[in-house]
């Protein structure tokens, strides 16, 4: 089996490579001033970079302002960008940066973000997304899921903005813990730590829901 | 495997992070210690926990806003200045190079290599323009180097010998001596000169005076019946690069196309093959005592159908409908 996983990551790394090389040209060009080259990378990074904030920052607002502040940095320093990572792990390293900075600054504002805000300031429903074919006929159980889902934010904001990044980039955004820790400039082994942290603290808070 | 190790191991199990031996040191441990296993559903259950925040994709409106947003920034941006822009490129272009070491150095090897063979080639040029030195003849010399001909510079050192055990060098030069001399045309010497200086590769002046001297002589009658200033002049006619050389050698040759079949048959080559017109027209009237001749009548039946200029083909057949009897 070792042999298998051997020969498949190797594959897999020669996937990866043949399909970074039009990535490549694009940054090239990209770096070169061709306004045109940026734009099709931010339209390939976009989706992810507003859905890791606007579920971190819970607000419309703020996670357009984190798109906007990272895409201006990425334009700004595109030129020292010297592929020795991926572009993807580059964009979200000033993603995830923005994004600490943003819960540092939630915390020391004492904000508890219980609940998504739209860009005008209502209320989002999280869960209205969650197609749930009981739900019309048990509204009982679909109030105990909202409250559950604000019970679970309300827990994630008593972690620190480390321990919050890393289980957001690993359990809802499903990164390698290896990927995690080069995105926060530090070792996997770190991450790997920080990630126990977290569930344990989690586990703590929501110790008492089923 | 310990509990507290076992802790952590079990979030990285949950996670997808935990290597497969240490997994299955993991289910050993479970499997004896409840605890432990209690533990694990404890983690998998907050796991289910978590997934019911979904993480909500975000909208059309809020991605388009936002890259609007974004594009409007982008657009008052100031542009970079030139300085900017070349430091950027250098930067790139450093960067390029420093992601490939081995190629830069190659680079550098190869610019290196074709400056060395490139100035070895102009040196060997250079040097391959000057006039042949004469060989000196051995002397020995001491204390001081030896005297020089006025004017004469060393062309080159072609050997050194040292003697065994000595202070004693053996030097062999080659020096460049400019010589001069005056005399008539009719001088024998003088005239071996110019004929030599017909076939003065370098320089087209020298070859063009001295063709012209000799055909002088000849068409003057001036002791052109030696053998070699004719054929000096046929291999001029035939060879030289310079059309007015070749027009010189023409002129001076015609005294002979009636007598020396050879002379005709250069005239004839020169009439099919110069690439001057001006020299196969002046062929044709060269040939004119002679157009009777099968040779003669040939090529100029061949000139006046394939010849390129119009007006060659036409005195060609001009000439050919007055020729009378073959002679």
């Amino acid at each position: 089996m070792g042999a298998t996983r051997a020969i498949n990551g190797a594959n897999r790394g020669q996937n990866r490579a043949e399909s970074r090389a039009p990535e490549m040209e694009l940054i090239r060009e990209a770096q070169a001033g061709n306004r045109a080259a940026f734009d099709s990378l931010v339209r390939q990074y976009e989706q992810q970079v507003l859905r890791l904030a606007l579920h971190l920052t819970g607000s419309e607002q703020d996670a357009e302002d984190i798109y906007q502040e990272a895409f201006l940095k990425a334009y700004r320093y595109l030129g020292n960008f010297r592929f020795e990572c991926s572009f993807y792990t580059w964009i979200y390293r000033i993603v995830t940066n923005l994004c600490l900075d943003q819960l540092r600054r939630k915390k020391t504002r004492r904000e508890d973000q219980a609940v998504i805000l739209d860009h005008s300031g209502d209320e989002i429903d999280m869960l209205a997304s969650v197609s749930d074919e009981r739900a019309f006929s048990n509204p009982a159980r679909e109030l105990d899921r909202k409250v559950l889902g604000i019970r679970i934010q309300e827990a994630l904001a008593k972690l620190t903005p480390r321990e919050r990044m890393v289980f957001e980039l690993k359990h809802y955004q499903g990164l390698r813990l290896r990927t995690i820790g080069e995105m926060l400039n530090t070792t996997e082994e770190t991450a790997k730590n920080t990630l126990f942290r977290a569930t344990k603290k989690l586990r703590a808070q929501l110790a008492g829901l089923r | 495997m310990n509990c507290e190790l076992a802790h952590e191991s079990i979030v990285m199990a949950v996670y997808g992070e935990l290597p497969d031996d240490a997994a299955h040191n993991l289910e050993r441990h479970l499997a004896a210690c409840h605890d432990c296993a209690h533990e694990r559903d404890q983690v998998q259950a907050l796991k289910l926990l978590a997934e019911t925040l979904p993480v909500r994709e975000p909208d059309a409106n809020l991605v388009a806003r936002s890259r609007m947003r974004l594009e409007e920034a982008l657009d008052a941006l100031p542009p970079k200045r030139w300085l900017e822009r070349l430091v950027q490129k250098l930067r790139n272009n450093a960067a390029t190079v420093q992601a490939a070491p081995i190629a830069a150095c190659l680079l550098l090897l190869a610019g290196a290599g074709a400056g060395s063979l490139g100035g070895y080639h102009f040196a060997h040029a250079r040097a391959a323009k000057a006039e042949p030195p004469r060989t000196a003849d051995v002397r020995t010399v001491s204390g001081s180097l030896p005297d020089m001909a006025q004017g004469a510079e060393i062309a080159s050192v072609s050997s050194i010998v040292r003697q065994p055990n000595s202070q004693f060098v053996e030097v062999h030069y080659n020096q460049l001596v400019p010589q001069q001399v005056r005399g008539s045309l009719d001088d024998p010497a003088i005239r071996r000169l110019l004929m030599l200086a017909i076939e003065s590769a370098g320089n087209a002046g020298v070859r063009d005076d001295s063709v012209g001297l000799l055909a002088a002589e000849c068409r003057a009658g001036h002791g052109c019946q030696a053998a070699g200033i004719r054929d000096a002049l046929m291999v001029a006619l035939r060879y030289d690069r310079n059309a007015g050389v070749r027009q010189k050698a023409l002129d001076g040759l015609q005294p002979y196309v009636a007598q020396d079949l050879r002379v005709r048959d250069a005239v004839l080559e020169a009439l099919l093959n110069d690439s001057d017109p001006r020299i196969r027209t002046e062929a044709i009237n060269i040939l004119e005592p002679v157009e009777a001749d099968t040779s003669v009548r040939q090529v100029l039946q061949s000139v006046a159908t394939t010849d390129r200029n119009p007006r060659i083909r036409l005195v060609s057949r001009h000439v050919l409908s007055q020729v009378g009897e073959i002679q």
